[in-house]
């Protein structure tokens, strides 16, 4: 380009050469939290011309994916949030509490270790299903951490909140994701509901004390 | 520990993300309790699962390139911004933005408006310019104005269009909703023949109240000295419309006078 300095040319190159790494793991992010790719492309975009844009104050040594993700997550929030109020719920307490035993004994074996290639697909699919279902923000928190596999406290970053509201949302987004999965499992025949309650965790005590006696 | 706690937790555990201390009770525990052993089972094969279900997207080919495009554009806006600034017209210094701020206070000290609302209005002026040095992305694209209207719908408390101009050397670029203050605005940006145009939509009375007025071509201009530059205002049914770029000062009237607001 005609008339373009020589520090602007070597910032752009260097620019380029930060994000290209990054730009698939921006694309399937935003391919998640949108839903589409159209909106996901457009996203992309907008995330890395505001980044470039502002590139300058980007603190060299941070985390640069992380300052990405940052600002896609806060293009997305003020771009598709629905008047915001996915936040809320996030922020507040959960509509829909998550209790701890959501899985009985059986369930858990069935899902732990499927038995061929096409049960194991059968389960990927409906874990995508069950994730499709989640909240925007729930989904964000399972890529961050399970797909991306970024620390608790990069996700903070990313998110904008403390470490230990990541790590409750996180546990809340995976049970509600195990939750869903379970229920469709059992519909689809892929894993057998148990009738037995869920067993009570058996007490350390009780457990060397049964060890003992065996013995 | 209880199996309750170390249950909740499974995750963070799998994680690598408690403390030390905590780490080594977990493994304890876990030694000794069969039941967590299966969950811990369960949990670590059910990440697997889930990363391997929902990875593996890759950015289609096209997307690269259309954003590198992108960097092209705001290459040459800056490069266009930076030939502008050696101009004697530049919006980039604070100092006549603070001389601004300082001539509204002395206005309204003397006609005896409280200081809260000139403080407020020259606050106000100060974001429209900032607004304009800016050049934050849009949100919304030219290519469809009828996407600029249904994207302020509910964001603003006023119907947003592109303001129409006779001019044909006037085009439209883009959109964004932005705040002023506390008042929800529409930043629309325009391109005059190489120049950017910044024109703010937004209801509020305090930035006219200090305006001063005149008359271009028959039609009411209100208007603010920042500086060295100006900032023009059309009012229409109750909205603002306020003009500002790296133009000349009788160009920024004429733009005012002429745009056509409603429509």
């Amino acid at each position: 380009m005609p008339g373009k300095s020589k520090k602007v040319e070597a910032q752009r190159r260097l620019f380029e050469a930060e994000v290209r790494p990054h730009l698939d793991t921006l694309y399937s992010i935003a391919l998640r939290l949108t839903r589409s790719p159209v909106d996901a492309e457009d996203l992309v975009q907008d995330t890395l011309v505001r980044a470039y844009r502002f590139y300058d104050r980007f603190e060299a040594g941070t985390n640069f994916k992380a300052w990405l993700l940052r600002i896609q997550m806060n293009s997305f929030v003020n771009r598709y949030r629905r008047a915001s109020r996915e936040k809320q719920v996030f922020d507040g307490p959960m509509a829909t509490p998550v209790g701890e035993g959501v899985m009985s004994r059986a369930t858990m074996r069935g899902l732990t270790d499927p038995v061929g290639d096409a049960e194991r697909q059968l389960i990927a699919q409906e874990i995508r299903r069950a994730f499709e279902e989640l909240s925007d923000e729930a989904r964000a928190m399972v890529m961050l951490a399970d797909v991306e596999e970024l620390s608790y406290k990069e996700i903070a970053e990313v998110v904008g909140c403390p470490i230990g509201t990541v790590m409750s949302r996180l546990h809340r987004a995976r049970k509600q994701l195990q939750g869903s999965l379970q229920a469709h499992a059992v519909q689809l025949g892929i894993i057998e509901e148990d009738d037995s309650e869920l067993e009570d965790p058996i007490p350390l005590e009780a457990f060397r004390a049964r060890k003992a006696a065996k013995s | 520990m209880t199996c309750k706690l170390v249950r909740r937790h499974l995750g963070a555990f799998i994680d690598g993300e408690l403390d030390p201390a905590s780490q080594i009770e977990f493994e304890r525990h876990l030694e000794a309790c069969a039941v967590c052993q299966e969950h811990l089972a369960f949990e670590r094969s059910f990440h697997q699962q889930a990363r391997e279900a929902i990875a593996g997207v890759h950015a289609p080919e096209h997307l690269w390139n259309r954003t590198l495009h992108r960097f092209d554009e705001i290459d040459a806006t800056r490069a266009e911004r930076t030939s502008i600034e050696a101009r004697p017209m530049r919006w980039r210094q604070t100092w006549p933005i603070a001389a601004a701020a300082a001539a509204v206070l002395i206005i309204g000290s003397v006609v005896g408006l409280p200081e809260s609302t000139a403080y407020q209005g020259a606050g106000m002026l100060q974001d429209v310019v900032n607004l304009h040095s800016q050049a934050l992305p849009s949100d919304v694209q030219a290519e469809a104005p009828q996407d600029v209207v249904r994207y302020f719908q509910g964001k603003t408390p006023f119907p947003v269009k592109p303001a129409r101009f006779a001019e044909p050397g006037m085009k439209f670029v883009g959109a964004r909703y932005i705040k002023v203050g506390a008042h929800p605005a529409a930043a629309l940006y325009y391109n005059h023949q190489g120049r950017r145009v910044t024109l703010l939509v937004f209801q509020s009375p305090e930035i006219v109240r200090n305006a001063h007025r005149t008359h271009v071509g028959g039609r009411e201009v209100l208007y603010h000295n920042v500086g060295g530059n100006v900032v023009t205002i059309r009012q229409h049914g109750g909205v603002n419309y306020a003009f500002f770029g790296d133009l000349d000062r009788p160009v920024l009237f004429q733009l005012a006078a002429n745009a056509r607001v409603a429509y």
